[in-house]
């Protein structure tokens, strides 16, 4: 921990994310977010360690838990968070929402079928091999995604050609109701990497420098042989999506998780009791970083929902109509 | 002025339940009945699926037939498909229809053709049971769907509106040697049976509702209304507010998408001679197309004074509510499309 820097910066990086989320937990209650909002609130040292492996160019093909994912692909935080609220002036305009965000120039984009995402990486991953770049594609998904057809096919597949794929799975214990032990044939998603014969490894996911390490490698082995697989260990502190009762899973193991495992709260003690930050300069630190998101979400707030009248565009890039319109 | 679906039920109050729970009830009576049907899919068992629709059945039959499985819905579809082979009745739970993509396969290719391809010697007893409507979802979770199931050969498609319907109709997909999809609407699914103007009360005991008859919600004399599922509250609200234009709205629940009820149809169409379709689903290929021209080729061009139809004309359903209220219908907008049939007639 000899870089106080980069410390500081991971820091500030996580509690965004977390106050980012926050703020969009608002836009639930004022009912200007509609849909099942997907947060990944205990999930933010995965995100800020992707966020320090993935480059400029690099492409990040992402779920339905995916605004951190986002946030790490260095996307503005105002248009993004004004798709979340379904804004005119969103990433997207308003016709993605929450869980359809793309941005095409840092080769960024989601989607709301699980498993769905990771094909997509590999057409990213190939079409660096046709461009002969040495740019990787990462594919980041959860625990129950990788029991979806699509993960065995990819995983083959980018084997096979030796493409520069990272597959990053945030495993959260948890799809929907159903937890990983009871859905996984194997006891680490790691472990399934030997099957596609690429290097996979299990990390601690709320340890932001041990998951970044890991997808370090992951990253260095893509750029030079094929693909590889980080399973980061983490736990989904809200319902599977903002309204869940969460009755399928134990109050007082989610409660403990919460309070002993809170990623952001255990690199901030972290920090302070190892000298790093003092107290002082992490609640100036926490300060600023909310009043960055309190200033984007009022601005977001400001804006107007797109006009119905531009509910037929972008059906085809043509200008071509709705197919009876 | 509306009639209820089942006048026979009007006597008895209203139970306080959703329609997710008769869903729910209809599969406990048809599991308690028959040993062989098993409801198969994600969150169905602890959690009772993520609507409440196949509440309580884990605990009434265990976890051998009703199973929690993995995000595999390849896996599960053919095992539904293996499963009937074998004898059983499975209920297989995609969970929102938008996701039928990734089995649809499995659905058209096995389940919808074995009974053909095999001669008529193996039955698909099968219930694809999943949830569409528009519900500001955006584009990967607000489909409805049911045209691209009419249009594959040897599926029946049904879609009810309201909880008396929905608990009979699962009850006869269940019992149906047809391989059935059963649409729910999410938009419906946790509504309270007592807030619907009909088919609220749902009897406690086992009942069947024919899979194929369409209902005749609010009778009228000028125009034909023929929706179905979400759609009809929105319908027969329009219905009366149309009063006040001078259109007098029959409005007709189809409730079975494959097959068409046309007798009902006919009948209705006989007496307006006026036909408006109202779809949540696409229009293009889909299930207005079927029933405007299909009305023609039955009962003849000279029939009908008007036919129209309104729908998503074709649009992925936007995130934003002010664009999502553009393209589905809703109150208001099937309001002008009965008017504008008024108008032309
Ligand atoms: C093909 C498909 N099936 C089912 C769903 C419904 N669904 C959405 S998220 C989810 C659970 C995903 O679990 P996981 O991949 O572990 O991600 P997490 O939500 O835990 O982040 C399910 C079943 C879907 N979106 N797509």
């Amino acid at each position: 921990m000899n870089n106080p820097e980069l410390w500081r910066d991971r820091y500030r990086l996580m509690v965004l994310m977390r106050r980012f989320e926050e703020a969009c937990l608002t836009g639930v209650a004022s009912r200007e977010i509609h849909g099942e909002l997907h947060t990944a609130i205990g999930q933010e040292a995965i995100a800020a360690a992707l966020a320090e492996n993935i480059r400029e160019g690099d492409a990040l093909a992402s779920t339905h838990r995916n605004h951190l994912h986002a946030i790490a692909k260095g996307i503005p935080l105002y248009p993004l968070m004004a798709e979340i609220f379904e804004k005119e002036t969103g990433l997207c305009g308003g016709f993605g929402g929450h869980m359809h965000l793309f941005d095409k120039e840092r080769r960024f984009s989601t989607t709301g079928i699980v498993g769905a995402s990771l094909p997509v990486a590999l057409g990213h991953a190939y079409a660096a091999k046709l461009r002969g770049d040495d740019t990787v594609a990462f594919a980041v998904i959860g625990d129950g995604s990788v029991n979806a057809g699509g993960f065995h096919e990819t995983m083959n597949m980018a084997s096979v050609l030796g493409l520069a794929l990272v597959v990053v799975i945030e495993n959260n214990e948890w799809a929907i109701s159903v937890p990983f032990s009871a859905a996984s044939s194997t006891a680490k998603l790691a472990e399934r990497a030997v099957a596609y014969a690429i290097p996979g490894e299990r990390v601690d996911g709320l340890d932001v420098d041990a998951t970044s390490q890991a997808i370090g490698r992951a990253v260095a082995h893509a750029r030079s042989t094929g693909p590889a697989l980080v399973e980061a260990m983490c736990y989904r502190f809200r319902g599977h999506y903002e309204g869940d009762l969460d009755l399928y899973r134990s109050q007082s193991e989610k409660t403990d998780r919460t309070t002993t495992k809170d990623p952001v709260v255990l690199l901030r003690a972290q920090l302070r009791d190892g000298g790093m930050l003092d107290e002082a300069t992490l609640e100036r630190l926490e300060s600023q970083v909310s009043a960055e998101i309190d200033a984007v979400l009022a601005q977001v707030r400001a804006d107007k929902q797109p006009d119905r009248s531009r509910a037929h565009d972008h059906v085809f890039a043509s200008g071509l109509k709705g197919a009876v319109a | 002025m509306t009639m209820t679906a089942n006048p026979t039920n009007e006597t008895s109050a209203p139970r306080n339940i959703n329609i997710s729970q008769a869903v729910a009830e209809g599969l406990r009576l048809a599991m308690e009945a028959d040993d062989r049907v098993v409801v198969i899919g994600e969150d169905v068992a602890t959690q009772g699926g993520v609507f409440g629709s196949t509440r309580g059945l884990l605990k009434a039959f265990g976890p051998e037939r009703v199973l929690d499985t993995p995000i595999s819905e390849m896996a599960f579809t053919g095992m539904a498909v293996g499963l009937a082979m074998d004898g059983y009745r499975p209920v297989i739970e995609i969970m929102f229809v938008d996701f039928i993509g990734v089995c649809l396969e499995q659905v058209y290719n096995a389940v919808a053709k074995i009974p053909y391809m095999s001669g008529g010697k193996v039955d698909m007893p099968v219930v694809i049971k999943t949830a569409g409507g528009s519900i500001g979802a955006a584009a990967q979770h607000s489909q409805t769907l049911w045209g691209l199931f009419g249009h594959l050969p040897g599926l029946r498609v049904v879609a009810p509106s309201n909880p008396y319907d929905s608990k009979g109709m699962m009850a006869a997909a269940v019992a149906s040697d047809d391989p059935v999809v059963f649409i729910e609407h999410k938009g419906l699914l946790l509504e309270r049976a007592q807030d619907f103007e009909f088919g609220a009360n749902v009897p406690r005991e086992a009942y069947d509702v024919p899979l194929d008859k369409a209902a005749v919600v609010r009778p009228g004399s000028d125009l034909t209304l023929v929706t179905l599922s979400g759609s009809v509250r929105h319908a027969l609200t329009a219905a009366d507010a149309a009063i006040l234009s001078g259109v007098d709205v029959e409005v007709i629940d189809l409730r079975s998408i494959v097959p068409i009820d046309w007798e009902t149809i006919g009948t209705s169409l006989a007496k307006t001679r006026a036909l408006l379709v109202v779809d949540e689903d696409y229009l293009g290929y889909g299930l207005s197309g079927e029933l405007i021209t299909g009305a023609i080729e039955r009962f003849g061009l000279g029939s009908l004074d008007y036919v129209g139809r309104h729908g998503n004309p074709g649009i992925p359903v936007p995130a934003a509510l002010s664009l999502e209220r553009e393209i589905v219908p809703g109150t208001e907008s099937i309001l002008n499309a009965i008017v504008r049939a008024g108008a032309e007639r």
